[in-house]
């Protein structure tokens, strides 16, 4: 099992933002999360990441536990896990390549490795032609490519994608979606969480539905598509 | 690529963002030092004038009574030769009548019940070279001269004007006490400034810690930067705080400091710069 998270709680202030969070992911997944928001979503990715630790329960990623892990452990945990946000989170004053290049860097791989792995990530992501440009000179879907191909990088065994559609329109987000797909069938296990499932065709993953922290494990996809 | 030298490059773009931020907060670092400067240089005057008055409490020296003024002034050479000593000054009974009747205007009847046969004892009085004060040989010096055939006694000034010493030590402390604030405030406001300049790019730390840098190489970069600052900024502070004083050394005489408490004024720059970037970068942290 890749993420394990037995009776985990996380509170911010009085409510808990979590609750009673039981999960298994397992390796090779395309697991959906939907909820409305403040339902937790970010929170629970915020837990695989180890950005933040749960108040009770224990959730493990990759054999390291979070009432065990150390400090200095972080990074090497983190090294394994790619993170996509709604926001992209680029660096402004670097160029594509260099924002690309970035979790490579910080590992010290060597200067031939980065660039074959990057070139041929852009190339991948239609992105070769804008290596030198800066991230403010691109649309907001090439953005969020540039932002999966930074958390593809170091070869993660897992994808996190927080709301990675949030701000593309609907065209762009199918062209994100199918992206997530893409790289799931090469063997990474994807997290996405979304208010809206429906942006993944049924049968195409596992979807879970968060709801003022609790974790629903009915396929809320078809729900949805009935209501609609 | 090494991570050392991905660490190295990672300063190095550090230093190049954000030019016109970095150069408010620069300018507020050496604003902030401009004041505390300007407090050092009047202490460090002042401490220099208390110096010159403390200097000027030499010795006196009372001769004995059976002595004559040509005596008095061949016992007045013989301690102005002796090394240490930067002047003498010979104080007939006379000067000394009047001397004590100007001090004390209100104590001469002291003087009138001793009658017209009294005289005041002639004396010496004596200034001692800064060096000779500093090596503190003054208590060699004086039982040399309280030998010396002819002399009743020889009183160190701090006997005599206990008065003098006291404003001065009053004032060397409320001078410390300011400084200690002033330490204190200038301190809180280059960290919070430099503080600040690091959480503006809370961002950067951000996706550094979710791309697996390890802590040093997140930080590394900011803590030379809030060296680079507090030093830059004390630095400038300094100099134009030595502008000012140069443009008002005609106006008002008076010394710059000292080196040695400008490498301090930079070095309270460097560990405030430092310590105010540290906390800044572990803002984010949880
Ligand atoms: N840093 C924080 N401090 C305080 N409360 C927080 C913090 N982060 C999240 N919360 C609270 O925890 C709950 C869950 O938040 P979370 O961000 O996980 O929701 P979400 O499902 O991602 O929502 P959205 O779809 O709007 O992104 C919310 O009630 C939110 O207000
Ligand atoms: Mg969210």
């Amino acid at each position: 099992m890749l993420v394990t998270m037995t009776g985990v709680r996380l509170s911010y202030g009085r409510w808990p933002a979590l609750d009673k969070i039981n999960l298994e992911i397992r390796q090779g997944e395309f697991l959906v999360i939907s909820g409305p928001s403040g339902a937790g979503k970010t929170t629970l990715l915020r837990l695989i990441w180890m950005g933040d630790k749960p108040d009770s329960g224990i959730v493990e990623v990759a054999g390291f536990r979070s009432d065990r892990i150390k400090r200095r452990e972080l990074p090497q945990l983190r090294r394994k896990i790619g993170i996509v946000f709604q926001d992209f989170r680029l660096l402004h004053s670097r160029t594509i390549f260099d924002n690309v290049a970035l979790p490579l860097q910080v590992t010290g791989a060597g200067n031939r490795i980065v660039q074959k792995r990057v070139i041929s990530l852009l190339a991948r992501m239609g992105l070769s032609h804008r290596r030198n440009s800066f991230p403010h000179e691109l649309s907001g879907g090439e953005q969020q490519r540039v932002a999966i191909a930074r958390a593809m990088v170091a070869h993660p065994f897992i994808l996190l994608a927080d709301e990675p559609t949030g701000n593309l329109d609907p065209e762009v987000s199918r062209e994100v979606v199918e992206l997530l797909l893409e790289i799931n069938r090469g063997g990474t296990t994807v997290v996405m969480a979304t208010h809206d499932p429906r942006q993944v065709p049924a049968g195409k993953g596992r979807f879970l539905f968060l709801d003022k922290g609790i974790l629903r494990g009915a396929d809320r996809w078809t729900e949805l598509d009935q209501d609609s | 690529m090494s991570i050392l030298q991905s660490a190295v490059r990672e300063i190095a773009l550090n230093l190049h963002s954000r030019p016109g931020a970095r150069l408010i907060t620069l300018l507020m670092v050496a604003l902030a030092f401009i004041v505390f400067d300007t407090f050092l240089i009047i202490s460090w005057n002042l401490e220099s004038i208390m110096d010159k008055e403390e200097s000027l409490v030499g010795m006196e020296v009372f001769l004995q009574r059976e002595i004559s003024t040509n005596e008095g002034r061949v016992v007045g050479d013989l301690i102005s030769s002796m090394s240490g000593v930067q002047s003498v000054y010979f104080v007939s009974p006379q000067e000394a009548e009047a001397l004590f009747r100007a001090e004390l205007p209100g104590r001469t009847d002291l003087l009138d019940v001793m009658g017209n046969d009294f005289r005041l004892p002639a004396s010496l009085q004596i200034i001692f070279t800064e060096e000779a004060m500093s090596q503190g040989r003054i208590s060699d010096l004086s039982r040399q001269i309280g030998a010396i055939a002819g002399v009743e006694d020889a009183v160190y000034g701090e006997d005599y004007l206990p008065g003098l010493l006291k404003t001065v030590t009053t004032i060397r402390r409320l001078v410390i006490l300011l400084g200690i604030v002033l330490v204190s405030s200038i301190s809180l406001v280059v960290f919070y400034t430099v503080r600040l300049s690091v959480v503006r790019r809370s961002l950067t730390v951000d996706i550094m810690r979710i791309v697996g840098a390890p802590w040093w190489f997140i930080r590394v970069p900011f803590v030379i930067e809030g060296v680079l600052m507090g030093i830059a900024g004390s630095a400038g502070g300094l100099a134009m705080a030595a502008i000012l004083s140069e443009v008002l050394s005609t106006a008002v005489t008076h010394r710059f400091m000292p080196m040695s408490w400008m490498t301090l004024v930079i070095l309270l720059g460097a560990v405030t710069g430092t310590v105010g970037a540290l906390a800044g970068s572990y803002e984010k942290e949880r």
